[in-house]
């Protein structure tokens, strides 16, 4: 009984805690490794587009690209950043895999990792309300559907949202195996 | 500490509000308990902090759901190509919006609980991870709306020559201002999300 009450204080960073840890620490490198090809993707994707039409018209310009609306440019920017942050943070997530143990590290990842959702979500967002927008047009401000012109800008400017939403997703899965792997130290 | 095979401590102050187990009652504590709580008092704080913060965001975004969704203007006169009534439901992205903010503020009323059970018990950790999980995910979706509605505002100002886009803040300037502020008070929802997060994460670990 004595010899118990002693072992209950130390217990706390047994080996099934840290085995736990490591998965967790190794389920992050994971998601961070697979997400990094989703924003590149998404942010060369976007700026690589652009459509000439073969025709002019007296009210629509001829030629499309991603920087002609501010949104997307700022979503390129916003996934760049992004995706120069998940390759900058691998180092990092290897020193939590081979030191499961690291508390500081891991509030900087929380913190780190809520910006760059909130960055991630932010241009991602603005960028799916301008596909929308493009996509479907609006009668009451007046506001052309551009898509019936521009087929194959639309197309690969929707598509490139879809790795970005899932970066989104991978960065609230990491936000979750940090403060996890936090509590459980 | 005696050379022996267990660790006296006399700890009489712990008598009064720790569990009957044999180890106590004889009167030996573990040297645990007394570094527990003393530093339990950082974490009450900043779960009191956490509490007003969620309070602070309930306000924003309450504000930003009922700006946007009682924004309306009616010009006095009608022009041939332009509509003379403004709402939020003639852009599918305000709709969004105020769905969006609507949803944020209601999960915050119901958060509230948890937040004050983290400020009555500082030690437990179930609490706080089920918060940050649900914060996380709330961040997400306020983050999501406030920009989506940024970009058809800013659209709204500005305008877009190569999209032949016209600008109708031009037409309808309270119209715009209300919605701009609704979205501003959204962002300032979003930096609140962001320090809720960052306070459930540095209450969560183990001193």
């Amino acid at each position: 009984m004595k010899a118990d009450a002693i072992e209950l204080g130390v217990g706390k960073s047994s080996p099934k805690r840290g085995g736990l840890n490591r998965g967790v620490s190794i389920l992050d490198f994971i998601i961070r490794i697979v997400a990094i090809p989703g924003t590149i993707g998404s942010a060369i994707a976007m700026a690589t587009t652009n459509e000439t039409l073969p025709f002019v018209t007296r009210f629509v310009r001829f030629r499309a690209e991603y920087n002609d609306l501010p949104m997307f440019t700022f979503f390129v920017v916003a996934n760049s950043i992004v995706s120069a942050y998940l390759l900058l943070s691998l180092p990092l997530s290897i020193f939590h895999i081979l030191r499961s143990s690291a508390e500081r590290s891991r509030i900087l990842f929380i913190f780190l990792d809520t910006a760059m959702l909130g960055l991630l979500t932010a241009g991602a967002s603005a960028a799916a309300s301008i596909v929308y927008l493009a996509h479907k047009g609006n009668a009451k401000a007046n506001w052309l559907a551009i898509c019936q012109q521009f087929n194959s800008f639309c197309e690969r400017t929707s598509g490139s949202l879809i790795g970005s939403f899932l970066g989104v997703v991978a960065f609230i899965l990491l936000i979750l195996l940090s403060a996890v792997a936090l509590s459980r130290r | 500490m005696r050379s022996g095979d267990s660790t006296t401590i006399d700890v009489p102050e712990s008598k009064k509000d720790v569990p009957e187990s044999s180890a106590i009652a004889k009167g030996k504590a573990p040297l645990v308990a007394v570094v527990v709580k003393q530093r339990g008092g950082w974490k009450r704080g900043v779960a009191i902090f956490d509490f007003l913060l969620r309070i602070g965001a309930i306000v924003a975004a309450l504000a930003a759901a009922s700006i946007m969704g009682t924004s309306q203007e009616t010009l006095p006169f009608f022009t041939q190509f332009f509509q003379f009534q403004a709402s939020y439901d003639d852009l599918p992205t305000f709709q969004f919006f105020v769905i969006a903010m609507a949803i944020v503020s209601g999960y915050l009323v119901l958060s509230l609980p948890f937040s004050i059970v983290s400020i009555v018990r500082p030690q437990a950790v179930g609490p706080r991870i089920l918060l940050l999980i649900f914060d996380t995910v709330a961040l997400t979706l306020n983050t999501s709306a406030a920009a989506a509605a940024a970009a058809i505002v800013y659209l709204a100002h500005n305008g877009n020559s190569n999209t032949n886009w016209l600008a109708i803040c031009q037409q309808f300037g309270d119209f715009c201002q209300e919605v701009s502020g609704a979205v501003v008070a959204a962002f300032v929802s979003v930096v609140v999300f962001m320090f809720l997060i960052l306070l459930s994460a540095l209450a969560i670990r183990k001193p």
